[in-house]
């Protein structure tokens, strides 16, 4: 489990996060959610360590890792640019770990997560030959090899179109219940959140507005920041596909 | 604090660095200037511009540096456009562009032999007409040296603005129905005009602190580098006013160089750059590439001379073909010695320049230190970007005398590192900000440490500005001589110094013959360094 307890930071006299407290359950999936400025990515860098909190604490499984350095704290990120390395090819990358920790995965554990993305086609390519999909599953196994204690993912969908959206969606899934990992994704897309993840935190101005299962949040909305800009953006969306599949029926309604 | 301790350790490296390097030589110059029987005084100063000829000197440097720079500027932009608005075929504009490139490969002091042996009374195309075309020492040979000893930096600048310039705003002007005059103005003049003042003054700084090009052709038409060249170095050296002369020369450098950062601002910058196909005109293509190669064949025949004189018996006396002058350089231990100097402190110089310009660039770019102290590493670059050659030339030669560093490669090699940090510290910095934020976080992340992930990540994905570091410190330190002409000792004398002090002798063929080795190393070099960069690029490709 991942406590934050009374987390506060801010960026110049700006309050960023203010007084953030939640619970994270091992082995499920949890999306933070809200507008551009609203501070789920510095939530994000806190988690992983990239930067220290202004006060209070971050405890995981028992153990205040406040002021554990990024590195040894155990946790891995994938990038919205996955910040892949492009004097490597995309096998050199998913194995570049080993070379320091030669012993965190084995060459089937490796084998296995290269399968499982369905990468084996593209190990010797470079890196801007794959396209965004790939791109994303390549950084994916390059962070799974190092075998994360929570993965936290900045927004893994936000540069693939349509389809590969979906397929993406549906491995990180995968591999959230394969390897039973607890998985922190940052988006900014309420469909993306609430059809991928185990719980959404929504936060609005550097506090949580809401933070439930996907059903609690359309059912009980918590306030109208949570209506306005989430659940009504959905309504629309739904609206405009019914349209698509049945033109009649929505002139009549 | 353990964190980050590898950057901040290079960090404070560099720092001290430039401290013991730049900002005390130039302290103490300017300290020195204003000295006087161990007081503050204004008493160097008065005398300077007391003395005959001061005022005239810098009103000369002031008039022919403006107008060989303002007669740059029109070239390279004929130039430039030569090669961006035709349909001229892609060999022969390539042809135009390295020809307009090729003096950088010289250094400055040969430019005026050259003249001197073109168009000088025994010149080489003095013969040719039968008569000289005009009087070459003075006013027009210091504007023909200059003009095409900043040619090639204007045309870059204006070969490279040119080339981020929207084609696409052509048609839109077109369809908008301007005549052919307006468009011209309105899609490329007014976008260009911050960097054709650019050029302006960069040809402007570089000719008014040149010192090669006056050495050989000034004649009794002083200039401010000439006046401080013989105050220093003269039959009755005089360090104080030296030292008045060089902060006269820093003064309008360090305003060009102001001017320069203010003009910044207003040059446009397109979203996207489109290119569009230009309309068939053969006589609009042979205007301009007739245009382009005259321009190329002026510059050449200047430099022919150089590679036709040393191998003629006794110019322009016995015109036999000999290899005797060559034989005779190759035989001179002294002659060899320099060579091999000069090649010393070119490659030392650039594998420590290329380290140095690395570590700054590295702690601006990619680390997490803090801003102001970001912004120290960024005002030096501005610095030695407005110091000129002479002026740190001889604030070393003030302040290392008697030290154990006289005398020796270091100063020398230091010296060209400090002179030439700001353009490859550029260079390097924009690489460097350009490459994915998320790199070291994602290296540490798999266990590497700092140095791990520079070495494994940063440099091999950085490596081709690296290379282009390392190139221009290279090829600079084989062609400068307005610092090291005065820290150069007789031991540690490279070609560039070796030139001047030949002239004393009247040695012009061994002056060709160094000059033509200097050409094929940075021939060679320029060469290699194309074949690494574009082997990189190939093996990206395939």
């Amino acid at each position: 489990m991942l406590k934050l307890e009374h987390i506060k930071k801010s960026f110049d006299g700006v309050n960023i996060l203010n007084d953030l407290s939640l619970d994270i359950p091992n082995g499920e999936i949890v999306s933070i959610l809200g507008p551009s400025g609203s501070g789920k990515t510095t939530l994000l860098n806190l988690i992983l360590g990239m930067s220290d909190v202004d006060s209070g604490r971050i405890i995981f499984n028992n153990e205040d890792i406040t002021h554990v350095p990024m590195e040894q704290r155990g946790f891995n990120i994938v990038f919205q640019d996955y910040a892949l390395f492009p004097n490597l090819n995309a096998y050199e990358n998913i194995i570049y770990g080993l070379q320091n920790k030669p012993n965190i995965s084995s060459k089937e554990e490796v084998n296995e997560l290269i399968h499982l993305l369905g990468l084996e086609k593209h190990l010797e390519k470079r890196i801007d030959q794959l396209s965004g999909g790939q791109k994303q599953r390549v950084a994916l196994a390059r962070t799974l090899v190092m075998k994360p204690q929570i993965l936290l993912l900045d927004e893994p969908l936000s540069a693939l179109d349509g389809v590969i959206k979906e397929s993406i969606k549906e491995r990180i899934k995968m591999i959230a219940k394969e390897y039973n990992l607890t998985t922190i994704i940052v988006t900014h897309d309420p469909e993306e959140a609430l059809t991928l993840s185990d719980r959404v935190l929504i936060i609005n101005e550097g506090q949580i507005s809401q933070y439930g299962k996907p059903e609690d949040i359309m059912n009980q909305p918590s306030c109208d920041f949570v209506q306005d800009f989430i659940l009504n953006q959905l309504e629309i969306k739904r609206r405009n596909i019914f349209a698509l599949f049945h033109p009649m029926q929505e002139q009549m309604v | 604090m353990k964190k980050n301790f590898e950057i901040k350790a290079i960090y404070w490296f560099i720092i001290v660095l430039f401290a013991c390097f730049l900002v005390l030589p130039l302290g103490s110059l300017l300290i020195q200037s204003f000295q006087s029987q161990g007081n503050f005084s204004f008493a160097n100063y008065i005398q300077v511009i007391g003395e005959k000829g001061f005022l005239t000197a810098l009103q000369n440097s002031f008039l022919v540096s403006g107008l060989s720079a303002l007669i740059t500027t029109f070239l390279a932009f004929m130039m430039a456009y030569a090669i961006h608005y035709t349909n001229i075929p892609l060999l022969l504009k390539k042809f135009m562009k390295n020809m307009t490139m090729l003096p950088m490969l010289l250094p400055t002091i040969t430019y005026g032999f050259a003249i001197i042996y073109s168009f000088g009374k025994q010149g080489l195309w003095t013969k040719v007409f039968g008569h000289q075309l005009f009087d070459i020492y003075g006013m027009s040979g210091l504007l023909l040296g200059y003009v095409i000893y900043t040619l090639p930096i204007a045309f870059m600048l204006i070969h490279n603005a040119m080339e981020y310039i929207d084609k696409k705003f052509i048609i839109v002007s077109k369809l908008m129905d301007d005549n052919s005059f307006k468009t011209f103005v309105i899609t490329l003049l007014k976008p260009m005009l911050g960097t054709l003042a650019a050029a302006f003054i960069q040809a402007f700084f570089l000719s008014f602190t040149d010192f090669g090009i006056p050495a050989s052709v000034g004649g009794q038409f002083e200039v401010v580098a000439s006046v401080l060249y013989n105050q220093m170095l003269g039959s009755i050296p005089n360090f104080a006013n030296g030292a008045v002369v060089a902060m006269i020369m820093l003064l309008p450098s360090v305003l060009s160089i102001a001017l320069l950062h203010y003009l910044e601002r207003y040059n446009i910058r397109y979203n996207k750059i489109s290119t569009i196909e230009f309309k068939k005109n053969a006589l609009r293509d042979v205007f301009w590439s007739l245009i382009g190669l005259m321009i190329n064949v002026f510059v050449l025949a200047i430099f022919m001379a150089i590679f036709i004189v040393p191998f003629i018996q006794m110019w322009p006396y016995d015109m036999s073909l000999t290899l005797n002058h060559v034989e005779a350089v190759l035989m001179d231990p002294a002659l060899i010695g320099v060579i091999e100097n000069s090649l010393i402190v070119a490659i030392l110089t650039a594998i420590t320049g290329t380290f140095v310009v690395y570590g700054a660039a590295l702690a601006v770019a990619r680390s997490s230190i803090h801003p102001k102290l970001k912004k120290v590493i960024e005002t030096i670059a501005l610095v030695t970007n407005t110091v000129p050659g002479m002026v740190i030339g001889i604030a070393y030669l003030l302040i290392f005398s008697g030290s154990p560093i006289q005398n020796t490669f270091v100063i020398i090699i230091v010296c060209n590192i400090v002179h030439f940090f700001s353009s490859p510290y550029l260079m390097m910095k924009n690489s460097l900000m350009k490459m994915n934020a998320g790199y070291e976080t994602t290296a540490r992340l798999m266990g590497d440490s700092w140095f791990k992930t520079i070495l494994r990540v940063v440099t091999p994905n950085a490596l081709s500005s690296l290379l282009e570091v390392f190139s221009y410190y290279f090829m600079n330190a084989m062609v400068t001589v307005s610092a090291v002409i005065f820290i150069a000792g007789a031991r540690t004398m490279v070609m560039t110094t070796k030139i001047k002090e030949l002239q004393h002798f009247a040695k012009f063929n061994e002056i060709f013959v160094l000059s033509i080795f200097i050409f094929i190393i940075n021939f060679i070099a320029k060469g290699l360094f194309y074949y690494f960069t574009h082997r990189k690029k190939r093996e990206k490709t395939k």
